[in-house]
């Protein structure tokens, strides 16, 4: 490679830092140092005058590595990087510093430490740009395609969005209709109206406007062209890499074909009648059904489990369009999509696990979702609420709030939507009865919602009663065939026993059927409760550790209607902007493998959190570890990991980190035994910036960047011992909050060992330490730096064995 | 003795009464350390067939006075040594409250604290100088001459009374509060 031409630019900051340092000696220095070629000052170089400085002296070929001391260090080095990759310098012959809050401003009572603090983190800076690789730029093709899984009111409008945006949709949908558990559940808050409303294209299939808002079986959803809608499908296999995915689908027969009317003439002959899971089984369906009158599709389905097939086959005599057939296999599909959104919603708790309260033994005691169906016209009652076991009208209804929710025997947290469905019910009922006898019995009401506190308002003002406390049991007296509801009223510190015809379980909210298989198929995570967990609550919500695998809706935790949506809309950005461009450019700032030295151990890939490497063979019986270039993260944890030393980061390579290491530590006039800070670029380093802006710590301590806590190796520590630190501290961000999620774990370990390896050597552990700090922590960062100065002066001069 | 418990009479009287350390010192006794996931729900009062009968006694409200901290209304109240231990609120509290235990851990620091009922008092001396919890009355042992029964055996006190001398067992009850 050509020689390096360094070109060192030092900003000053309005005359600021200069007052501080003793900018002089600084630039003699740097002359003094081979390679470097040009030195310069300005107020400041990222921007305007400055920045022209630097872009020209690059395109004249004066310099081809750039070190940048910049006050405004994160904003300058976009800033600059941006403008000198433009000028043709690659990114990684870039180096900018922060000599004003890494050095200058902490240090203003010790000027001349300072000053020599400056030319040391400048010679570490010119030492990595001059062994700097260049960084290659990647582009991978990104199908513009998405799938969505869960044809429920999230996976619905996920699909709408990105097929009104023109990417080509695929909605997949496990049951034979699309609606998922919103459909059942008949009317929403915080509207009170249809459940099975969502939005839709207008006539043209192109745009959504105000008004568009329908039922799904007249939203044409079905009609645009670039979505496809497969149900009673699910997916089997994933392969391929974000952006290329291929899903391997499977999709059961349906048994009727798409010449079907539904007429329903099939249903009238067919002589099979199994319970209707549909209508919570209140009710009985025949083999061969549709869940509703109006439903998509409109084409009825054969239940496969309970047909009695060729034995039969009366359905298929009466058919008028010869729409039924017995022998349809299931089909494999395999779809080629650049991304996917996980939208498989929640499902209701089965409360029978509680005996207490005699579900499924007592048939009065029902759930939410079954009094759902009731309220439903098209349901099993035509709309009447009844007592289950005789059928007549039931005037006394109790429900009982955080049934196997805010429970550790079954679920922990709390669902979140149950309150505001029974305040909801309640109202339903009431409207309708005015003289139904209502009682929710709860432990807290919660309505955190917007409007959701009218609910309880207005249920009050209905005379709905509402009592504190959770019952410990429901009785039934057979001879009047009532329930009694053993509840403690706290607030009166009074013992109710409430007779009642309708006992309703608010039962908790979980997480569907399937989602661990799908999320192994996935690869991606649950959370401790058993949805599905995102990148980062705070601010990726929809996103998980797979780029291009988006999650939303129920799936991620019990929603309203409402929040659903907006996850949903957010989802479909975030596919979006993933494959707008159809193309994925990405820096490759990645780890690589040196092959002959990989022994096949199996624990970069283990220690990867974003999966990107895997074992492949490598032609001799043994295996080697490869690494996703578009995966990997370049966190450097797989570098940490590693015992042989067999992986290396092409954007900071063990060489570059011995360097720098020797050079932070070489520069030095003050007796003062030195301290070497390794921290993170991420929190670690927002904690350093902080402290440097308002506070001081000694400038013996010297700060090593590297871009997680991860990367770093017990032979990186020992090396910084042996250049003449007398201690070590490593800065990374708190374990639960690492930016690349395991990199701050595994440096807390690897300090640990090491510590136990230095006690070995002979020299004090103490000597090292770490520490887990965050930006609003600059004061910790000041204390842990002032801390160790002085513990290492108490233990005296380090002797190495 | 303290009647507690009724709504009303419990009035903190802000006079530094309530002892912030409580709960922490109920937390490291063995089988008190569930006491916090206590969140009122009332499902042990509910369940519990001693509420039912007294008002001195809700499994609730005990939890509830323990949490704020008043010790002393606790540890010299009579409401802990009315629990029957059937276990049905702990069996059936969503927070997993070791209910029961919890009372055991109040009742073992209410004896160190020397707050012992006299009807524990009388069992321990019977269980030290009888080596029997309920001494054997003169009615017993005519009942038993008139049925043809044998005297009952004497048991080994003296064996006894040094193991229990042994674990502290004799000053443990002689402690006054």
């Amino acid at each position: 490679m050509e020689e390096a031409r360094i070109g060192v630019f030092l900003a000053d900051s309005g005359g600021q830092l200069s007052k501080i340092l003793d900018f002089e000696s600084i630039t003699e220095f740097l002359r003094g140092i081979p390679g470097v070629t040009l030195v310069q000052r300005a107020s400041e170089f990222w921007r305007g005058y400055g920045l022209k400085t630097i872009i020209e002296a690059v395109k004249s070929g004066k310099i081809n590595r750039v070190v940048v001391a910049e006050g405004i260090p994160k904003i300058g080095e976009i800033a600059i990087a941006k403008s000198i990759n433009s000028a043709g310098l690659d990114l990684s012959f870039v180096e900018v510093l922060d000599l004003k809050s890494h050095c200058a401003w902490p240090h203003r009572d010790s000027p001349r430490e300072a000053t020599e603090k400056a030319k040391a983190m400048l010679l570490a800076a010119i030492e990595k740009v001059r062994l700097s690789q260049p960084i290659e730029k990647a582009v991978f093709p990104a199908v513009k395609a998405v799938l969505v899984i869960g044809g429920g009111v999230a996976g619905m409008q996920a699909a709408e969005d990105l097929a009104d945006m023109g990417f080509q949709v695929y909605l997949i949908e496990k049951e034979p209709f699309l609606g998922g558990l919103a459909a059942r559940a008949v009317r929403f808050f915080p509207t009170d109206d249809c459940a099975v409303c969502i939005q839709s294209p207008t006539s043209d299939l192109k745009t959504v406007t105000h008004t568009s808002r329908k039922c799904i079986y007249r939203s044409g959803i079905s009609e645009i062209p670039n979505l496809q809608i497969l149900t009673n499908s699910r997916i089997i296999k994933l392969e391929g890499e974000p952006g290329n995915f291929k899903v391997t689908i499977e999709k059961k027969p349906r048994y009727v074909n798409d010449r079907c009317v539904a007429c329903g003439l099939c249903a009238t002959v067919c002589p099979v009648e199994v319970p209707d899971e549909y209508n919570a089984k209140l009710t009985t369906r025949k083999a061969i059904y549709m869940n509703m009158p109006l439903v998509y599709p409109p084409i009825y389905v054969i239940d496969g489990s309970a047909c009695k097939f060729h034995e039969c086959a009366k359905c298929v005599e009466v058919c008028p369009t010869n729409a039924i057939d017995l022998n349809q296999k299931a089909e494999t599909i395999i779809l080629n999509v650049g991304s996917i959104i996980v939208a498989t919603g929640f499902k209701e708790f089965d409360p029978s696990v509680i005996k207490e309260y005699h579900y499924g033994e007592y048939p009065d005691v029902i759930t939410h979702l079954e009094l759902a169906r009731m309220i439903d016209s098209f349901g099993p009652t035509g709309g009447k609420i009844i007592r289950p076991s005789d059928k007549k009208e039931a005037k006394r209804i109790v429900f009982i709030q955080c049934v196997g929710s805010r429970d550790k025997r079954w679920n922990p947290y709390c669902s979140g939507i149950c309150c505001m469905i029974s305040l909801k019910h309640a109202a339903l009922i009431k409207e309708v009865h005015p003289d139904a006898d209502i009682t929710i019995c709860y432990i807290d009401i919660r309505t955190t919602g917007r409007e959701h506190e009218y609910y309880y308002e207005k249920a009050r003002e209905m005379g709905i009663k509402f009592v504190k406390g959770r019952p410990t049991e429901i009785l039934h007296d057979p001879a009047t065939n009532t329930l009694i509801v053993d509840v403690e009223d706290e607030i009166l510190k009074r013992f109710l026993e409430l007779e009642a015809d309708l006992v309703v379980l608010a039962a908790a909210m979980v997480p569907s059927d399937g989602s661990e298989e799908l999320a192994k198929i996935l690869g991606i995570e649950l959370d401790k409760d058993g949805f599905f967990k995102e990148y980062n609550s705070k601010l990726r919500p929809t996103e998980t550790k797979i780029r291009g695998i988006l999650i939303c809706g129920g799936a991620t935790f019990p929603k309203d209607v409402p929040t659903a949506s907006l996850h949903a809309h957010s989802a479909a950005i975030k596919a979006a902007k993933f494959l707008n461009e159809g193309k994925i450019v990405k820096d490759l700032k990645v780890a690589y493998v040196n092959e002959e030295y990989c022994g096949d151990c199996e624990c970069c890939p283990v220690t990867c959190p974003y999966g990107a490497i895997s074992l492949v063979p490598s032609g001799n019986g043994h295996f080697v570890a490869r690494v996703s270039p578009l995966k990997c993260e370049g966190c450097g944890i797989c570098v940490g990991t590693c015992p042989v030393g067999a992986i290396e980061l092409n954007h900071l390579t063990s060489k570059q980190i011995s360097a720098q290491i020797k050079a932070l530590l070489s520069v030095n006039e003050t007796p003062k035994p030195k301290v070497l800070a390794i921290y993170c670029s991420e929190c670690g380093g927002t904690a350093l910036d902080s402290a440097g802006m308002t506070m001081s710590y000694p400038a013996n301590v010297r700060a090593l960047k590297v871009p997680c806590t991860g990367v770093i190796r017990a032979q990186h520590i020992l090396e910084a011992f042996k250049a003449g630190a007398q201690g070590v501290m490593i800065v990374g961000c708190k374990p639960e909050g690492c930016h690349y999620e395991a990199g701050s774990q595994m440096a807390k370990k690897k300090v640990e060992l090491t510590k136990a390896l230095l006690a070995a050597y002979g020299i004090e552990p103490d000597r090292l330490e770490m520490f887990n700090l965050i930006y609003i922590e600059g004061d910790k960062f000041a204390e842990a730096a002032r801390m160790m100065s002085e513990r290492i002066e108490k233990l005296g001069p380090l002797v190495i064995a | 003795m303290i009647i507690l418990l009724m709504a009303g009479d419990f009035v903190r009287d802000g006079g530094g009464k309530s002892n912030s350390d409580f709960i922490k010192n109920v937390k490291e006794m063995l089988g008190g350390e569930t006491i916090t996931s206590c969140y009122q729900c009332g499902t042990c009062a509910s369940s519990c067939p001693v509420a039912k009968t007294t008002e001195r006694f809700n499994p609730r409200q005990l939890l509830r006075i323990a949490l704020l901290g008043e010790s002393d209304e606790i540890l010299s109240g009579d409401a802990i040594w009315l629990c029957s231990s059937c276990y049905n609120c702990q069996e059936r509290c969503p927070q997993k409250v070791e209910i029961a235990e919890v009372i055991f851990a109040l009742r073992n620091m209410a004896i160190r604290a020397g707050k012992i009922p006299q009807l524990y008092i009388d069992f321990a001396n019977g269980l030290m100088n009888e080596g029997r919890v309920v001494p054997v009355s003169k009615f017993v042992e005519k009942k038993r001459a008139d049925y043809g029964l044998p005297p009952l055996k004497p048991t080994g006190v003296e064996q006894l009374r040094k193991i229990l001398a042994a674990t502290g067992f004799d000053k443990l009850i002689s402690k006054k509060g």
